[in-house]
């Protein structure tokens, strides 16, 4: 990765321009995935209440938990057992539980492999996003769609290679850090898109009520080129003066092509439907899952998008501490049909082939309740999730104990999911290194296992 | 990007049997560090072959009788002391060595075999700048370029010492000066201006990682941040002895008792990232806790030695460092020297004398707070089985209650009162119980000392009042789980980093590695420690601590260092491409200068290599593409604050007042998460036209304008930033809202004058080819058009 990286030094755009172009799409090995699509679920998603089924949590509702240790939680002692809310049913030929909370995904279950022996190193929000978005507890490091758009660059000079899309309500803990390109080249951060917005990019659009015009920008840019083609041939030999030159017309361009993938309106009302746009609960989700898929389609290599806001209230995100069925069922509603709907969509077009749909969040909650209708953070067990671009449909692997507290069966950090993700990209996890401050960093830090057990 | 240089030991696949290929690599690796050569603990000296064979610990050809080969072979073994024990190719080949009659290849008296940055500093006969790089170019075959022309020089100089553009009167003067010595007098006259202190101290704010906010989670404000960033500026400014800034940064509170500049200097200590939840959330003795805290001083440890001595003591958290000489219990010794520290709001007082009292009362505060302690924490921990009970539905009712939030109906309002009233009935039963549970004489003692507590603070308050700068610090009125230490915090080797598996405890100290240097340093005294560890740098003889200045000086001036990794000196990071002028100016900045960096900047800027040109040519760049023998200047693209602020300079609006509270250029909420949008601010307001210097910078939410053009991320040390040109870069200059005002501005102020146009933003004067497209392009769409065109105009944006 050497050469790329100067290469970037001296010049790249939103994927790079010129030579660094020629070794977009090199890869380590053969990829099954091109692209990835992650749904982020901020402030802890329950996994006892979504696709964790323990029949244990019914059984002994409402009586004292015991699980043969002292618990360490968060804020508050350990209340008592306290099931889902939420009825259970099996999905599919594979015959998977999920709860009633995601019937909708339920139904996709036969397309998924579902980790549940998930673990973070660290039970507050704020290191525990870091640690699924970066691979490290602490702030300043690059995100995982970072590391993909630097290894990968883009398949569409036209569009950024890693797109953001945060909850409307607000920024998750830690805020646009989670997706920040750390010490890689600025061109790998996650670019903010806000679905539905007048500026969905910041920046994109020609200033408006001033003194610029249409007219003004076009000849504007030929007479800036002009200028800087005449300061380059005075200096001759400098790639950093015509890649600059490029980057304006990348930027037109970009332009451009903005607005035609934001276009939803182009899809078909049975695609819309698809994604819940028709509904009003679902309808903001599935505006951003839909223009996510376009933009998948159209070369972008990875979209992360955010379920779920600060923590604050009334209540934003997963962080369900006080009222778990009022707050999770809220999310959920909002997320189920759209989600269901991409997978079936991507499926439909013959792009879940290459495509990784992937469902994270920070850490689980616990089987007991806190206070009497909530639940508190669980490091220790948690269920991620994943969908096409290789991966076997409806398996699970790994395993919590009997009551969704702990990971006893194959314990999986994120480090294992990254490079598990890294390898359907065609990327050996322990070779995509960038040196920083003396340390030749990984995603994966010094840890990961490719899971082998989960791809076809 | 740099090669490898590393040299790996290639143990195990020589073929004979000589020290230097089975020994050295060894004993430097992992025993140098305790034994170096001529001061080796236990009088055992390890750095060079004849020290190995004095020792007496080696017979040749009898491994049997050999104390060497006892003391590192087999699961016993007892050395290295630290890390893991050697591994068994490597005793082999020790053994191997012996055996065939412990020899050496080399001839004459052995070399010591330390890495560069660890030598003696060895300056050399040239003594001039240009001496040594030149030397270097014969014998490449290259020379310099010819000098650059004055309006390049100017323009070149006021970016680097001013970030921002020459005046026009400045380049007049200059212009017309024929006098010998016309741009020294520049140089000097730029170095006196207050311009100089904001430039630079922006670098160092990179290098420190300083923010104006937390960052992770619910990211706080940080609203007395500033005065650290003031006081750099101002120790630049004033010319403050490197030495000096040093000794403020670490330990000004303690050197420089009642100081107050000294004191606002300590704000180093807390200017990295700092987890609020982890922090003040989190309950005293969880694993979690236990986290947080020792990742914080790993911050602090971070920083101190990045930023001063270009290590990467760092790499040692979870093992001995894998290509440095740190053992893991140094990193720890480090650690410790921070284990008394919080980051906190820290009082102090312009006033020397009012300063003093204060400073006294609340070290009387801080050992009555000590004396209770225990006593609190018994209560406060106190667990039964009805305890937890209560807890539990206190906090249930918190719970509901933060949920509920304001009631909008009846039947919410009454719920409200319901959970009010079981929570005060609760919290009743609650302190019943606990008393019930404690003795008197416990309370007894706990009153006694909150009196005293309260006695102070009414002592406390007829004081003026503070001012506050955001610091360290071992004592301070508790926050929430934020508690103090009071006194410095135990810290152990974690194995593996796990703060699960502590080992031994360590005192405080440096880092072994650099010769001849006392290293030992533990105090009780938390400040003690902070002290020594200042000490312990700024020494004569701390080589790394020289070497690391005058490189980072120089990465700024010419674009890349001489070593060009500037915050790592060790095997990972670069080589030096002059060793001999490093040293020499290591030495010359210590000795002749004094620490002044001004006189380091001058010396560096007067040379010739800074002041020729920078334009390219074919034959030398086969020679050198990257140029790192300086045969030509490097071309420089101006960061995002020198754009910034040379756009405001160009709008004629630029307000220099200098100092103060960080400029919001964001709408702002405080929340339980605070927001902090950039989209609701406006380029016209007042503050906004203020240097880039004194923005406030937001860790979590970065200023999309600021990192588009590269500004670094406030959580990470940044020795040197990255130069990218992208898309969103290109769409950042064209279209955000404040270059499209700046250009508005610089519009009215030159009228309708393209010419001076040009000349304000390039520095030169128009030139006939330009006139007829420039002027026929603001005929059509206006000066504000052409104004745009000139702010995102390659000439605008880099320095020949």
């Amino acid at each position: 990765m050497r050469r790329r990286a100067f290469l970037e030094q001296v010049g790249a755009g939103l994927g790079g321009v010129a030579l660094a172009q020629l070794m977009a799409g090199e890869t380590h090995h053969a990829a099954k995935a091109k692209r990835v699509i992650q749904i982020f679920l901020s402030g802890a998603a329950s996994q006892c209440d979504t696709f964790d089924y323990k029949p244990k949590l019914i059984e002994k509702a409402g009586q004292t938990w015991d699980p043969g240790e002292k618990v360490q939680l968060f804020q508050s002692n350990p209340g008592v057992v306290m099931p889902s809310p939420w009825k259970w049913k099996r999905y599919g030929q594979s015959g998977k539980w999920v709860s009633e909370l995601f019937r909708e995904v339920g139904e996709c279950a036969d397309e998924i492999a579902f980790v549940h022996s998930m673990q973070s190193k660290s039970n507050v929000h704020g290191p525990a996003t870091f640690m699924q978005n970066t691979g490290f507890i602490l702030p300043g490091f690059p995100s995982a769609g970072a590391w993909v758009s630097y290894a990968l660059g883009s398949l569409n000079e036209n569009l950024p290679t890693f797109v953001v899309m945060p909850d409307p309500r607000g920024m998750p803990p830690n805020g646009p850090a989670n997706w920040g390109g750390g010490f890689l080249p600025a061109a790998h951060q996650g670019t903010q898109v806000r679905v539905g917005q007048a500026q969905p990019i910041v920046d994109l659009e020609r200033p408006r009520g001033g003194y610029v015009t249409e007219a003004s920008d076009g000849e504007g840019l030929a007479l800036l080129k002009q200028m800087n083609r005449r300061h380059l041939e005075e200096r001759p030999g400098d790639t950093r003066l015509e890649a600059r030159i490029a980057s304006y017309e990348m930027a037109a361009r970009l332009q451009l092509s903005a607005p035609e993938v934001l276009g939803i309106g182009q899809e078909s009302e049975a695609t819309r439907k698809l994604y819940g746009i028709d509904q009003p609960e679902t309808e903001e989700l599935g505006r951003r899952l839909l223009t996510g898929r376009r933009m998948l389609e159209r070369g972008v290599r990875f979209v992360q998008i955010w379920s779920g806001a600060d923590n604050g209230f009334p209540r934003r995100n997963w962080d369900s501490h006080e009222n778990l069925m009022k707050d999770h069922g809220m999310l959920a509603r909002e997320l189920d049909r759209p989600l269901a709907g991409l997978i079936q969509d991507l499926k439909g077009r013959g792009m879940l082939e290459d495509t990784i749909v992937y469902w994270t969040t920070e850490f689980g909650r616990m089987p007991c309740s806190q206070g009497s209708l909530g639940r508190d953070h669980n490091p220790f067990g948690f269920t991620s999730w994943f969908a096409g671009g290789g991966f076997r449909g409806g398996v699970s692997y790994g395993a919590t104990d009997e009551w969704s507290y702990k990971a006893v069966e194959q314990p999986v950090y994120c480090y294992d999911v990254h490079a598990t993700l890294l390898d359907l990209l065609g990327i050996d996890h322990t070779r995509l290194s960038y040196r920083n401050n003396g340390i030749d960093r990984r995603l994966t830090d010094v840890h990961g296992q490719v899971i082998r057990e989960l791809i076809r | 990007m740099r090669g490898l240089l590393i040299f790996l030991p290639a143990l195990g696949l020589a073929q004979d049997a000589s020290y230097e290929k089975l020994v050295e690599p060894v004993l430097e690796a992992r025993c140098v560090v305790c034994h170096p050569s001529g001061s080796g603990a236990g009088d055992v000296s390890l750095g060079r072959y004849e020290e190995v064979m004095e020792a007496g610990i080696v017979t040749p050809g009898k491994p049997e009788q050999s104390l060497l080969l006892r003391l590192v072979e087999g699961a016993a073994a007892r050395m290295p002391k630290s890390g893991a024990k050697l591994k068994a190719e490597e005793v082999a080949g020790i053994r191997k060595w012996i055996e065939a009659g412990a020899k050496r290849e080399g001839k004459g008296e052995s070399g010591e075999r330390v890495w560069w940055s660890l030598r003696p500093l060895r300056p050399g006969a040239q003594r001039t700048i240009d001496g040594y790089l030149e030397q270097r170019l014969r014998e490449k075959g290259l020379r310099y370029r010819a000098e650059a022309p004055r309006r390049v020089l100017i323009r070149r100089l006021s970016f680097d010492l001013h970030g921002l553009p020459p005046e026009p009167e400045e380049i007049a003067a200059f212009d017309k000066d024929g006098a010998p010595g016309a741009y020294e007098r520049l140089v000097d006259r730029m170095l006196a201006s207050p311009r100089y202190g904001e430039r630079w101290a922006r670098h160092w704010l990179d290098v420190v990682h300083y923010g104006d906010s937390h960052g992770y989670d619910k990211d706080k404000p940080r609203v007395n941040a500033w005065p650290y960033r003031d006081a750099v500026i101002r120790a630049l400014n004033e010319d403050l002895p490197y030495r000096d800034f040093v000794r403020q940064q670490l330990a000004g509170d303690v050197l420089y008792p009642n100081d107050a500049r000294a004191f606002e200097m300590t704000g180093f200590l807390a200017a990295g990232p700092w987890d609020f939840v982890g922090h003040q959330e989190l309950k005293e003795a969880t694993a979690d806790k236990k986290l947080t805290r020792s990742l914080d001083r790993d911050d602090m440890v971070a920083n101190a030695m990045g930023t001063f001595v270009s290590l990467t003591v760092h790499c040692a958290r979870c093992h001995d460092h894998k290509f440095d000489p740190i053992p893991q219990e140094d990193y720890y010794r480090v650690q410790a020297v921070f284990a008394g520290l919080d980051r906190v709001d820290r009082p102090y007082d312009e006033d020397a004398g009012v300063f003093a009292r204060r400073r006294e009362l609340l070290e009387q505060k801080r050992r009555v707070q000590l004396r209770i302690r225990a006593d609190e924490d018994e209560v406060e921990f106190a667990s039964s089985p009805e305890l937890t009970e209560l807890d539990n539905r206190i906090q249930d009712a918190s719970l509901l209650l933060a949920h509920l939030g304001t009631p909008k109906n009846a039947a919410e309002e009454a719920e409200k009162k319901r959970l009010e009233d079981r929570r005060v009935a609760d919290r009743a039963a609650r302190q019943k119980l606990i008393e019930g549970m404690t003795p008197r004489e416990r309370f007894e003692r706990i009153a006694a000392g909150r009196a005293e507590l309260k006695r102070l603070d009414e002592e406390l308050g007829r004081l003026p009042k503070p001012k506050l700068v955001y610091s360290g610090a071992s004592y301070f009125t508790r926050m929430g789980n934020l508690r103090p230490a009071l006194e410095p915090r135990e810290v152990a080797v974690l194995g593996r980093g796990n703060v699960g598996a502590p080992g031994k405890v360590v005192s405080a100290g440096a880092p072994r590695l650099v010769g001849g240097l006392a290293h030992e340093f533990g105090s009780p005294e938390e400040g003690a420690r902070r002290a020594g560890l200042a000490e312990w740098i700024v020494s004569d003889g701390n080589v790394l601590a020289w070497r690391s200045i005058v490189n980072r000086v120089w990465h700024y001036h010419f674009g890349q260092g001489i070593v060009d990794s500037p915050s790592d000196f060790g095997r990972m990071g670069g080589m030096p491409t002059h060793p001999k002028l490093l040293d020499w100016l290591a030495v010359w900045f210590r000795d002749e200068a004094k620490g002044s960096l001004k006189q380091l900047h001058r010396l560096m800027v007067t040379s010739r290599a800074y002041r020729q040109g920078s334009e390219t040519e074919a034959a030398a760049e086969k020679v050198d593409a990257e140029n790192r023998l300086l045969w030509r200047m490097n071309r420089a693209k101006l960061d995002a604050e020198s754009v910034h602020d040379a756009a405001l300079w160009l709008s004629g609006k630029l307000d220099l007042r200098m100092g103060g509270p960080g400029v919001r250029r964001f709408w702002f909420k405080d929340d339980h998460s605070p927001v902090y949008d950039y989209a609701r601010f406006s380029p016209d307001a007042e503050q906004a036209r203020r240097r880039a210097i004194y923005r406030f910078i937001v860790r979590s939410v970065p200023d999309p304008f600021y990192e588009r053009l590269d500004c670094p991320d406030p959580s990470i040390q940044t020795p040197k930033r990255l130069t990218t040109l992208t898309t969103i870069q290109a769409l950042a200059m064209w279209n955000n809202p404040f270059m499209v005002r700046m250009a508005e501005w610089f519009a009215e102020r030159v009228g309708g004058d393209v010419g001076a146009a040009v000349r304000l933003a390039y520095g030169r004067e128009m030139r006939g080819e330009e006139r007829a497209p420039l002027e026929e392009y603001a005929r059509k769409h206006g000066m504000a058009n052409l104004c745009r065109l000139i702010l995102n105009s390659n000439e605008f944006l880099f320095l020949d």
